[in-house]
């Protein structure tokens, strides 16, 4: 680990002020909107209340899109020629990746971090193991979804591409169960999205698998293994697309 | 500006390792693309010793950005070899003995000047230390400025910090002064001089005659991925800017004239064709006197060239053109 070059990236990050509103501050205002204010907060499910539940969603939309755009940028940096001089450095290659998975970790827990504190003085509330499965779950899952965003970039070769993918973020949340109780034939197309398995594993130690719908319906619970395979079958996709990728970026070479 | 000669001051950092800082044996370079097999490097043997400044001297596409990736590391070999002080160039780069500045990109926008060197130092063992660095190459008032806004010859000026840090004893440079206007690229070479004087090989891609004239001591020319002309910049200078003496010699003792003009200090280089011969000429006078009176020449036609059409000439010449490759285009 070199603390040196990780500390010189969170500054950048800290300069990129836009990003820092799209990551930090918007998760966390839109769980204000659509959880604090909202009279449906305090009902009770699982181990926690409604408000948790919100606070659980927002804050894994804004670590998923923390991590993809530090994914997308860790590869249009080095295709951009500071792979190049970083190959003129001793830095190992796994120091590198070890760098930037360590700041994938450390940006998503920043909006995940000031939507827990909103949440404590807003009335999100739970019992203490619900409370750190889940923030522990919104932080470590999301790191996966960086490998969404080097996709991007490997594939397209552009600043632009990982903003693209990050923007996407959006899309996939709402299909993914993340910012609307879905509920019929969307909530089955849903459990084949990228976000649905990771937001229903970091929600699981609040809902124990209970699922919410708009209306009050009783939609039933849903086994641990539905989340699980959906988010290990995409991690292992985006793996495989990565790795493909970089290979055809080397044979180009 | 003057030729700088290697220094006797012993600078260089590390214990010296009595290999060549550069060896280059038998190199090939192909890419595969959609158009087919691209041979940017079809056979390269150089070997440069420690202290020498070269100048690897030739137009774009000539295969010296290749050659230098695989010096650098960056890139490995088709074929052939090469070390950098008797070892690979990735452990050359990893104990601080090689270092270079790219040509451009490679530099992140939203850092400033000295958290840049920062970085750069952090992945070495015993870097030089930041503020040194920063002095020595005038980045001292720049160093709180973003990348993205300093100009072309700033952010040149810190790929050159980024080089010195680990204070290596070779320093690659590829068309280090490409963008910069005149009076930055005069700067520039200032500072490099300096550097030089430590006792650090240096080794420069440039496609400026000008540039290889004035600042190295030797002068590899590369064209169509192989040395076409290596020599001492005097050397080079006078074979790619001299005249052309042209005369038709006598049948009689011709392989005997021939021999004579081969040997004479005014000539760089003597082709012949049929009864006629042209000499490439350091001193044209001595040559067409040597023609006129001693051989029996007759005939005779000095031709100049420009500067710039002699380097064409040199780095173009028909006969290192590889038809096998034209097919396989």
């Amino acid at each position: 680990m070199n603390a040196t070059y990780l500390g010189l990236e969170l500054r950048r990050f800290a300069r990129d002020r836009a990003n820092l509103f799209f990551v930090v501050v918007l998760p966390a205002f839109l769980f204000v909107i659509f959880g604090a204010t909202q009279e449906y907060t305090d009902a009770r499910i699982g181990n926690g209340n409604v408000g948790l539940y919100i606070l659980v969603s927002m804050a894994a939309y804004g670590a998923v899109t923390a991590t993809v755009g530090v994914g997308g940028m860790a590869a249009v940096e080095r295709l951009q020629g500071w792979g190049r001089q970083l190959g003129l450095t001793p830095l190992p290659d796994r120091t590198f990746v070890t760098v930037k998975a360590a700041l994938a970790v450390l940006v998503a827990l920043l909006p995940v971090t000031l939507i827990a504190v909103v949440g404590l003085v807003t009335g999100a509330e739970g019992t203490v193991t619900a409370w750190a499965l889940s923030m522990l779950a919104v932080a470590v899952g999301s790191t996966v979804f960086a490998l969404f965003g080097l996709c991007a970039a490997l594939a397209f070769r552009t600043e632009a591409a990982v903003s693209a993918a990050s923007g996407m973020v959006v899309i996939l949340a709402f299909l993914g169960n993340i910012f609307v109780p879905l509920s019929g034939v969307l909530l089955t197309i849903a459990k084949f999205t990228p976000l649905y398995g990771y937001v229903a594993l970091a929600r699981y130690p609040v809902t124990e698998g209970r699922l919410i719908s708009n209306d009050g319906r009783d939609l039933g619970t849903e086994a641990l293994w539905v989340p699980l395979l959906n988010i290990g079958v995409w991690a292992l996709l985006l793996g495989v697309v990565a790795t493909l990728l970089v290979r055809r970026g080397r044979s180009r070479q | 500006m003057t030729t700088t000669s290697p220094s006797q001051e012993p600078a260089a950092p590390l214990e010296p390792t009595g290999a060549p800082a550069v060896a280059l044996r038998g190199l090939t370079k192909s890419f595969r693309t959609k158009a087919g097999e691209v041979h940017a490097v079809r056979g390269i043997d150089l070997t440069i010793t420690p202290g020498e400044v070269v100048a690897v001297l030739g137009p774009n596409g000539a295969g010296k950005t290749t050659t230098l990736d695989v010096v650098l590391g960056l890139t490995e070999p088709s074929s052939g070899t090469v070390e950098v002080f008797g070892r690979p160039p990735r452990r050359a780069v990893a104990e601080g003995r090689l270092a270079a500045i790219l040509q451009t990109g490679g530099l992140l926008h939203d850092l400033t000047v000295r958290e840049t060197v920062r970085l750069i130092a952090s992945t070495y063992a015993a870097p030089t230390d930041v503020d040194d660095v920063l002095a020595r190459t005038g980045l001292t008032e720049l160093q709180g400025r973003l990348v993205s806004k300093c100009s072309g010859g700033e952010q040149q000026r810190l790929r050159f910090a980024l080089a010195l840090l680990p204070d290596p004893a070779l320093l690659v440079l590829d068309e280090p002064t490409a963008g910069m206007d005149v009076t930055a690229r005069r700067e520039f070479w200032r500072t490099m001089h300096l550097e030089a004087a430590r006792g650090r090989t240096v080794v420069f891609a440039t496609h400026y005659l000008e540039e290889a004239d004035a600042f190295a001591d030797r002068i590899v020319v590369v064209a169509q991925g192989r040395v076409i002309a290596d020599g001492t910049t005097a050397e080079i200078r006078s074979r790619a800017s001299g005249r052309t003496v042209h005369a038709t010699l006598p049948a009689a003792g011709r392989g005997a004239a021939v021999n004579r003009l081969l040997a004479h200090p005014g000539a760089a280089d003597v082709r012949v064709q049929g009864d006629r011969v042209s000499v490439i000429a350091t001193d044209s006078d001595a040559v067409a006197r040597t023609i006129l009176v001693d051989l029996g020449g007759h005939d005779l036609e000095v031709v100049t060239g420009s500067l710039d059409e002699a380097f064409v000439a040199l780095t173009g010449t028909s006969d290192t053109t590889d038809p096998i490759e034209e097919d396989a285009r």
